[in-house]
């Protein structure tokens, strides 16, 4: 299995590269990429996604071109011309406008598609870790939440089945009452427990400290030069490349007072996962993609309109949008390797056990 | 002086928050147009991260302020009860754009405050998208927005702690009600109005990110240079036309589950930050024993 951060970064790349064009056919380059790392890297794990892609592309590609022939009136192939007495949807629709918004659906299946193969591939327990150091409270309280969202089902599970005993049947929003109610009475006993054992512990020890002056010094310097930057790229397209460089410092800026602060925090990791080979081989091919896609707008760029015409194809841009294939390629390689190893390693017996203390 | 620095960073972030919905409405004429049709999405791109690490920012500086233990365990257990809710949103389709989320959220931030609010907001929005599979770049701007909502109904809240203050009658009678910590039905009311303007404004915010980059007619569509007032009129008609039944479901399903659980709600909460406010002190004898053994 990849590093979580992988997972991030090849969401966030194929998030980019279907933004950055409209054209059928590296929209289909892209799609069939992120099906195929999805077939082959989700389909043992766990957790399933709650709509299907291909369910979604159902509903968003029709829907999209509906609403676009519907409400877009350009191009220059008129299929049929609705009443112009219609309000917003009268006038011609086109062919144009009907393909424009398949794309459009076909892009947005494409986004979907990606963050739900992270969704199924990546860990709970893993994106909590993704967690800087900075934000460990918020951690702790993501943490506590995911631990106690099975526990709050069960208690609603619980004080449904005892109402129906009673006698009570839901028929109306009222009727929530007695199940709502008890059910946040209970979680806010646990809250309270908990709390209490907290504070036993010593976490609230160092609650009272405040926020250092260098670091919140730091995030206004860091929001100032975010702002200003922003607003010199909208404001004036001549001074794109300096405004993106403010921005990037300010980035940098927030960054920095976000490291700051997380150096104040003790971090103890139970079991550590090492960054391996094919986490840097599927990064690489994820930058690959990211630098072509940004660098190659032109050859991205594709629009029906005024007149539908074919798409042009970039091989090389088609080959470039193939690194988002490699964490599937990692994976292959791993179960083979996996299925090819000797059987007397690994198994157990042979070694002794790893076990290891860190009195850090 | 802290206070003063801590107020700078939620005025900044607020700021770059507010600008990055409504940007499109005041960028000078031609300046997106200028960067060519192959960039014209890098401004939605760059606004995504920017959102983000508004939030980020804003994050660090509540974390640092307020969030003792038993914050956190308070929070913890109420995104947990609201993420419960969510997945009833995602098993059970509801009408329109209905969830049954913001009433918490609401109710959160009304009883404990903006700084509460603008947390449970921000992590109920995370924790559900983690559990539910909803992480995507639509999230930073959904809990942005959501952790307005729990924000405004923090002040929403003092606001009406102050109403009170301010209203005739004898002392003693706002002081059994403020012990009693009662609610009127007035609040309700007002509550209730607040979550239907929150159940079209969310819509209303979230639609706005896209809407400069969406292709359509010339009177849903923006384009740089026509006005503000142009430009607000379109928007009026792209939102009624695309969105307002979807948000309308929304903003009834709030006005709905605040009439029925508002009072209840409300009641349980301030019982529990109530009891909440327990100090642990130790003696002096144990202190004294701790520093002979160290």
């Amino acid at each position: 299995m990849l590093d979580a951060r992988v997972w991030f970064v090849w969401a966030l790349t194929t998030l980019v590269a279907a933004s950055a064009t409209r054209s059928p056919l590296y929209i289909i380059v892209l799609l069939l990429t992120t099906m195929v790392v999805g077939g082959t890297c989700a389909a043992g794990e766990g957790r399933r996604a709650p709509l299907s892609p291909l369910r979604f592309a159902m509903v968003a590609v029709p829907l999209s071109a509906l609403f676009n022939a519907l409400t877009i009136h350009l191009g220059d192939t008129v299929l049929l011309h609705l009443p112009s007495w219609i309000p917003l949807m009268g006038g011609a629709i086109t062919l144009e406008a009907v393909t424009f918004g398949a794309l459009n659906g076909l892009t947005l299946t494409v986004i979907f598609a990606a963050f739900s193969v992270f969704n199924q591939v990546t860990p709970v327990r893993d994106l909590i870790k993704l967690t800087p150091r900075a934000f460990h409270e918020g951690g702790v309280v993501l943490s506590i939440a995911l631990t106690f969202i099975p526990q709050t089902t069960r208690s609603l599970q619980r004080i449904r089945e005892a109402q129906a005993v009673r006698g009570h049947r839901v028929r109306g929003i009222r009727d929530w009452l007695p199940i709502v109610v008890p059910l946040l009475v209970s979680g806010l006993e646990r809250a309270m427990g908990l709390a209490e054992a907290m504070v036993a512990r010593g976490y609230g020890a160092v609650c009272s400290e405040k926020q250092p002056f260098r670091t919140q010094a730091l995030i206004i310097v860091g929001l100032m030069t975010l702002l200003a930057g922003w607003l010199a790229y909208l404001f004036n397209a001549a001074w794109s490349a300096p405004a993106v460089a403010v921005i990037a410092i300010g980035a940098v800026t927030i960054g920095v007072a976000i490291w700051l602060t997380g150096r104040g925090v003790n971090h103890t990791v139970y079991r550590a996962r090492s960054w391996t080979a094919g986490d840097s081989f599927a990064l690489l091919g994820c930058a690959v993609t990211l630098v072509a896609a940004c660098r190659g707008r032109a050859a991205l760029y594709y629009s029906p309109y005024p007149v539908l015409t074919l798409p042009s194809f970039d091989p090389l841009m088609g080959l470039a949008m193939l690194g988002l294939l490699v964490p599937a390629i990692v994976t292959v390689a791993r179960e083979d390797a996996e299925m090819h190893r000797d059987p007397d390693e690994g198994n157990g017996f042979s070694k002794q056990p790893q076990t290891s203390t860190d009195h850090g | 002086m802290r206070k003063l620095i801590g107020g700078a960073i939620y005025l900044l972030s607020g700021a770059l928050g507010v600008l990055a919905f409504i940007y499109p409405f005041f960028t000078s004429a031609g300046a997106l147009v200028q960067r060519g049709a192959a960039h014209a999405q890098d401004a939605p791109l760059l606004t995504a991260g920017l959102v983000g690490l508004s939030v980020v920012a804003l994050l660090v500086e509540l974390q640092g302020r307020t969030l003792s233990a038993k914050t956190v365990a308070m929070l913890g257990v109420l995104v947990a009860f609201t993420s419960v809710l969510r997945f009833l949103e995602v098993a059970f389709p509801m009408p329109g754009g209905f969830s049954p989320i913001f009433g918490p959220i609401i109710i959160a931030g009304y009883v404990f405050g903006g700084r509460f609010g603008f947390l449970m907001g921000t992590f109920t929005l995370l924790a559900s998208g983690l559990v539910t599979g909803g992480i995507g770049p639509w999230l930073p701007y959904q809990m942005f927005t959501a952790g307005w909502a729990g924000l405004s109904a923090g002040w929403l809240g003092q606001a009406s702690e102050w109403m009170k203050d301010k209203m005739p009658g004898p002392a003693h009678a706002k002081e059994e009600q403020r012990m009693a910590q009662d609610v009127s039905d007035a609040d309700v009311i007002v509550l209730c109005g607040f979550g239907f303007v929150w159940g079209l404004l969310y819509g209303a915010i979230m639609n706005i990110y896209f809407w400069p980059f969406a292709v359509g007619p010339a009177a849903q569509t923006w384009e740089p240079g026509i006005g503000l007032g142009k430009t607000l009129a379109r928007y009026g008609v792209f939102y009624m036309v695309t969105s307002l039944a979807w948000d309308l479901a929304r903003a009834v399903g709030n006005v709905v589950l605040l009439l029925a659980l508002a009072k209840p709600m409300i009641r349980a909460l301030n019982r529990f930050r109530r009891r909440f406010h327990f100090q642990v002190r130790g003696s002096h004898s144990d202190l004294t024993g701790l520093e002979n053994h160290a």
